[in-house]
């Protein structure tokens, strides 16, 4: 084993729970078990405070009235409860934080009266949170490696999430952000909105279209370009602007050639 | 020596008391500023801006996206230097990121890399590059040298600036239960650029100090003003502090604290 694979090990131990516990990683006997346990719940509380700080901002912005900061739940039992099964950066660590920062967001005394679309909110925050999840690609490699994509046949991301909202978050949300006295509403109106990642860890949020629904609902990796215009009634030039624009966001690869 | 610079970091929920402030002479950029910072234009036009970010880690060449965004970033805040860390937090293949400052294994692998991609690296900026000491909380039985001999041979073989972070050294020096100034001596300090100060509080999963956005103590500014002696190209001091909880109260103190004893 190379030292970089070494490190790599290191790495993997300090931000895998379960991995740290098994024998595979204890017999390396790479340093102190104890020392190494403590640095690796320390980081996994920082790295979740990164996160909530992050991506429950608007929560965060409402505490004054909700009476309830996201990051608090760090402190608690439940997340030391947590801390045996967590992977940093997964997705089932990912939806088993952001859950408990919703539900403390949401438990505040009086907090649906004055904010009606706090459950609206938090789960639009838990959407980001959860789908800047999994590896991404730090490094592109030289130039000779760049990606090209082969037109084939597109895939949803597994990541890709659609979600119903039943009022206007993004009109709202802004606002949230700037000083303000009376909390700022957003309009009640059914809205659909995707929420994706790009290979290089970008989140994205974005309205949705019938064209775009109807896309990621058939690509399924197997259909071709052909198909989807067909089955999607779009035009050649209106299906590749469309898939053009979910491939940056993260939202549909290519099954071959990308 | 040089004249010295006083300043901190960028703390854009800090960005009115910061455009306001007085007694600072930079200020360090830990991310880019956002599209939605209202005061971003008074800063940039007020501050030296140094070049703070996450570049990437050395242990891998940086790709052509990494040094674009870093030539951007440069040329944005008029940077004298432009910083990185002696890290390796995310795994070869990316499945695993630690989101925090790690440093490699001291060994001469590790010493290969690093020297040929911050070469690299520095073919490709237009300013000089810093690089900044990372603390272990436990020692590793593969790493094969001390940390200080493995950064005075990169230095000799790349000539990057050092940004020496005081407290990272505290803190390795506490938890090896030795004297900072004792440790520190064998840093090759005749290479230092920067200097970052900071405060360490308790840390429950630790159990023992970690960095913290509070004051630096007496005994932190004591090893700065034993440190800056010895550092005769030294240009800036920095209060290493960038976190949602910092108060500007605490910023302004500790770099007023930070300049009254140099």
């Amino acid at each position: 084993m190379n030292d970089r694979a070494i490190q790599d090990a290191l790495i993997r131990a300090l931000a895998d729970a379960p991995f740290r516990t098994s024998p595979d990683w204890r017999d390396q006997g790479l340093a102190d078990p104890s020392r190494l346990e403590r640095f690796a719940r320390f980081l996994a509380r920082h790295y979740y405070y990164e996160r909530l700080i992050h991506f429950f901002k608007y929560s965060r912005a409402l505490a004054k009235v909700t009476g309830r900061t996201p990051e608090t739940v760090l402190a608690g039992t439940g997340f030391d409860a947590l801390l045996g099964d967590l992977v940093l950066g997964s997705r089932a660590s990912a939806i088993a934080v952001a859950r408990l920062a919703a539900d403390h967001v949401r438990g505040g005394n009086g907090a649906l009266d004055r904010v009606p679309y706090l459950d609206d909110l938090v789960a639009y925050e838990r959407a980001m949170m959860v789908v800047e999840s999994g590896a991404r690609i730090w490094n592109d490699g030289t130039g000779a490696e760049a990606i090209k994509h082969q037109w084939s046949a597109p895939i949803r991301d597994e990541g890709t999430m659609l979600i119903d909202f039943a009022y206007d978050l993004p009109l709202v949300l802004p606002f949230l952000l700037r000083p303000w006295t009376d909390v700022p509403q957003p309009p009640r109106q059914q809205i659909r909105l995707l929420f994706s990642r790009s290979p290089h860890g970008r989140v994205s949020v974005a309205r949705t279209s019938t064209a775009i629904d109807t896309l990621l609902e058939l690509a399924d990796g197997r259909k071709s370009l052909e198909d989807l215009a067909r089955e999607a009634g779009l035009r050649p030039a209106e299906l590749q602007a469309t898939l053009e624009g979910l491939v940056d966001i993260g939202a549909v690869r290519f099954s071959h050639g990308s | 020596m040089a004249q010295l610079m006083v300043g901190a970091f960028y703390n854009p929920h800090l960005g009115q008391e910061l455009a306001q402030a007085s007694g600072i002479d930079h200020l360090a950029m830990a991310d880019p500023p956002r599209a939605d910072d209202l005061w971003w234009p008074r800063i940039r036009e007020r501050y030296t801006l140094l070049l703070h970010d996450y570049l990437g880690q050395l242990s891998e060449p940086l790709d052509e996206r990494a040094i674009a965004r870093a030539r951007s970033l440069a040329e944005l805040y008029h940077t004298p230097w432009v910083a990185e860390h002696f890290q390796c937090l995310h795994t070869e293949d990316g499945t695993y990121n630690l989101n925090y400052v790690f440093p490699p294994l001291y060994t001469e692998e590790f010493l290969e890399r690093f020297v040929a991609n911050a070469n690299a690296l520095q073919g490709r900026l237009d300013q000089p590059l810093v690089m900044e000491n990372i603390p272990g909380f436990f020692d590793v039985k593969a790493s094969r040298m001390p940390e200080a001999v493995w950064l005075r041979r990169f230095f000799e073989r790349t000539n990057a600036g050092f940004l020496l972070d005081l407290p990272h050294i505290w803190l390795e020096a506490h938890y090896h239960g030795v004297d900072p100034k004792a440790f520190l001596a064998d840093f090759p300090l005749e290479r230092v650029v920067e200097l970052h100060v900071a405060g360490v509080e308790p840390d429950r999963d630790l159990e023992g100090p970690w960095i913290a956005p509070t004051e630096p103590s007496q005994e932190m500014l004591d090893l700065l003003h034993h440190a800056i002696e010895r550092c005769p190209r030294a240009q800036a001091v920095t209060f290493d502090a960038f976190s949602p909880s910092l108060s500007a109260e605490v910023l302004q103190r500790s770099v007023a604290r930070i300049r009254a004893a140099l």
